[in-house]
């Protein structure tokens, strides 16, 4: 069986499937996210004591990461404006507009995926750091916030990756089949690392800068 | 088609530069010290724009359908009220709201 409205707008939504779907997870995360967020308030608010959080953590090493980050959002949307004008092209058998979007569209979401290495590396020295430091989750609220908010973004990270790694190798072959489709799944996974990106500028201010 | 592309690229290429402009803003005001007041509400109001430029334009949220802008307008406001009923739990120190007596007897 075909899954319905993959390429299509569905008439009652205005929408593809796909990207109904991929909004109303990101909806779920915002609150998961959310939840944890709000935590961060009420503990700070309510503590008679808070480190100065710009001591504790490196700033120089989070704004790099704020950098890293957006730049593999905008390499992320240029893979998909890489894609999504050539579709027309290649399912009327453009074999030379498949090849060289193609091309395109493979360096950029390779600099995406470089993007997401990069920050990984950056975030891991920043917790052997802490780790050399004795600075734990256990250590006190701020660092369990920390670890804990952190962690949860750079799984979401991590996951991204594994769905890029996916779309840059393996998946790509749906370009030569289902040229639309496939830029829509570009779309739709753009539209989830944005989201992790969305998270990070709010995560750089509220942990480190404030 | 070709031409409208070539137009959105030019268009993500500013808001790149923006992004890292309000990056290195928020970045140096920090290094002002300012009291926790300001610093929180320039700080969050620069996330704020810089949050609204990725959805617009990387998450093409600009010119978006009502059916996603329905169930985000619903998060977003379980979001905030969630923020605020958790400060307002603080809100005797933070706010300083007083009830007196009136619900303790």
């Amino acid at each position: 069986m075909e899954i319905p409205y993959t390429t299509e707008v569905r008439p009652d939504t205005g929408l593809t499937n796909p990207k109904l779907g991929i909004w109303l997870f990101l909806a779920s995360e915002v609150m998961l996210f959310g939840s944890l967020f709000s935590s961060y308030a009420l503990l700070r608010s309510g503590a008679p004591t808070w480190p100065v959080q710009h001591e504790v953590l490196s700033v120089p090493l989070a704004a790099l990461n704020t950098v890293v980050l957006i730049a593999s959002s905008v390499t992320m949307v240029m893979a998909w404006a890489s894609l999504a004008p050539h579709t027309a092209a290649v399912r009327a058998g453009d074999r030379e507009a498949e090849a060289h979007s193609l091309k395109r569209y493979r360096l950029f979401m390779g600099l995406t995926l470089l993007g997401g290495a990069i920050f990984l590396v950056v975030k891991s020295i920043e917790y052997s750091e802490k780790f050399s430091h004795h600075l734990y989750p256990a250590t006190n609220n701020f660092l369990g916030l920390y670890f804990t908010l952190t962690g949860l973004h750079a799984l979401h990270v991590i996951v991204g990756m594994i769905v890029n790694g996916f779309l840059w190798g393996p998946g790509a072959r749906m370009w030569r089949s289902q040229p639309e489709r496939f830029a829509n799944r570009i779309e739709v996974a753009g539209i989830y690392w944005h989201f992790v990106d969305v998270v990070w500028i709010f995560l750089f201010p509220v942990l480190y800068l404030l | 088609m070709g031409h409208d592309v070539a137009a959105q690229v030019r268009g993500y290429m500013f808001v790149f530069g923006a992004l890292l402009v309000l990056t290195l803003v928020t970045v140096g005001v920090s290094y002002l010290r300012l009291p926790e007041t300001p610093a929180v509400i320039i700080g969050l109001s620069i996330a704020l724009t810089k949050a609204a430029l990725v959805a617009m334009y990387f998450m093409h949220l600009k010119g978006e359908k009502p059916a996603v802008y329905w169930p985000l307008g619903l998060t977003a406001f379980l979001f905030v009220g969630l923020l605020v009923s958790v400060l307002l739990a603080e809100g005797d120190h933070l706010f300083g709201t007083q009830f007196g007596d009136a619900f303790t007897r």
